[in-house]
């Protein structure tokens, strides 16, 4: 008898908790709906699960779907992260790897001085390449050499 | 997180790479670290004015240079000369006299966009100083292409 009361007492406390399963709510009823002698302080409980139905209601099928909605669109906007996150990679890729308008530049400095002068900076460059590749005008430097007082 | 840091590292090298003349120690003479800007004529070019020449970057500089001054220019564009395509004549052009570099042109290995990117250097002794000419190209040209461009008759 006192084992029986302490477990019932231990089932409202998960009922009170919101723990309880339908099994268990149905022990609850079952016992306060059969026993006459209750203690004083259950007796409370005896008319709470007198006036409570044994089968609780089914929630339909329309009232799971609204319930479960929110979560299947957790669920998608979760997905989406890595969509996301693979979407900023292929933007910052393309904008690293795309080649770069070409610069247009034409610079010389002479004499410690920048000139912004075009016509100035490529005739510099193409001298200087003439020299280069004409290894300085070897007749010009054997010419050089042999004057040379 | 791996991955996306490796791409992260990849993009980030591509882009150093992408400004290609970067990285050369002979950049130090085109500042004017080894001889003052004073006596350097330089020259940068970029983009349209080269588009006859298929190039895309022509940067010259001539100096005057003294003995001290020429050695270290030189031991700056032998070490960028490691960085040559190979050692084949079709990608590399040099005369050496007396233990020192007077004439070089070199190919270097391919920029980020594939493009060629070539230094150049002379030297010719003036008795009382040097007249060095350095020079960096990149851009679609072969070597073949500048000689015959450049070449004078």
């Amino acid at each position: 008898m006192m084992n029986k009361e302490t477990n019932i007492r231990e089932l409202l406390r998960r009922y009170m908790e919101g723990e309880s399963t339908q099994a268990e709510l149905r022990l609850l009823k079952e016992y306060f709906d059969s026993e006459q002698d209750l203690p004083e302080d259950l007796r409370a409980f005896a008319q709470m699960f007198a006036i409570i139905d044994e089968e609780m209601p089914t929630p339909s099928a329309e009232a799971l779907d609204r319930f479960s909605s929110p979560l299947k669109e957790n669920r998608r906007s979760f997905r989406l992260w890595p969509l996301l996150a693979a979407a900023c990679i292929a933007a910052f890729a393309f904008i690293i790897l795309m080649p770069p308008e070409e610069e247009n530049m034409a610079i010389a400095y002479v004499d410690g001085k920048m000139l912004n002068n075009e016509v100035q900076a490529m005739q510099m460059g193409q001298e200087a390449l003439q020299e280069i590749f004409s290894n300085g005008n070897q007749e010009q430097q054997l010419s050089e050499l042999f004057n040379e007082p | 997180m791996k991955r996306l840091l490796i791409i992260l590292l990849m993009s980030v090298g591509i882009t150093l790479c992408a400004t290609a003349q970067e990285g050369l120690r002979i950049n130090e003479v085109f500042g004017g670290h080894v001889v003052s800007k004073q006596f350097i004529q330089e020259s940068l070019v970029k983009g349209d004015n080269l588009a006859p020449y298929n190039l895309k970057v022509l940067h010259t500089a001539k100096c005057v240079a003294n003995n001290k001054e020429r050695t270290t220019i030189e031991q700056l564009f032998e070490e960028d000369m490691k960085e040559r395509i190979s050692d084949d004549n079709s990608n590399m052009e040099m005369e050496s006299r007396d233990g020192h570099l007077y004439y070089a042109i070199v190919q270097l290995k391919n920029g980020a966009r594939g493009t060629h990117r070539y230094i150049c250097y002379q030297c010719r002794d003036r008795s009382s100083h040097y007249d060095i000419t350095l020079v960096y190209m990149e851009g679609k040209a072969s070597l073949a292409d500048l000689r015959r461009t450049f070449k004078k008759k």
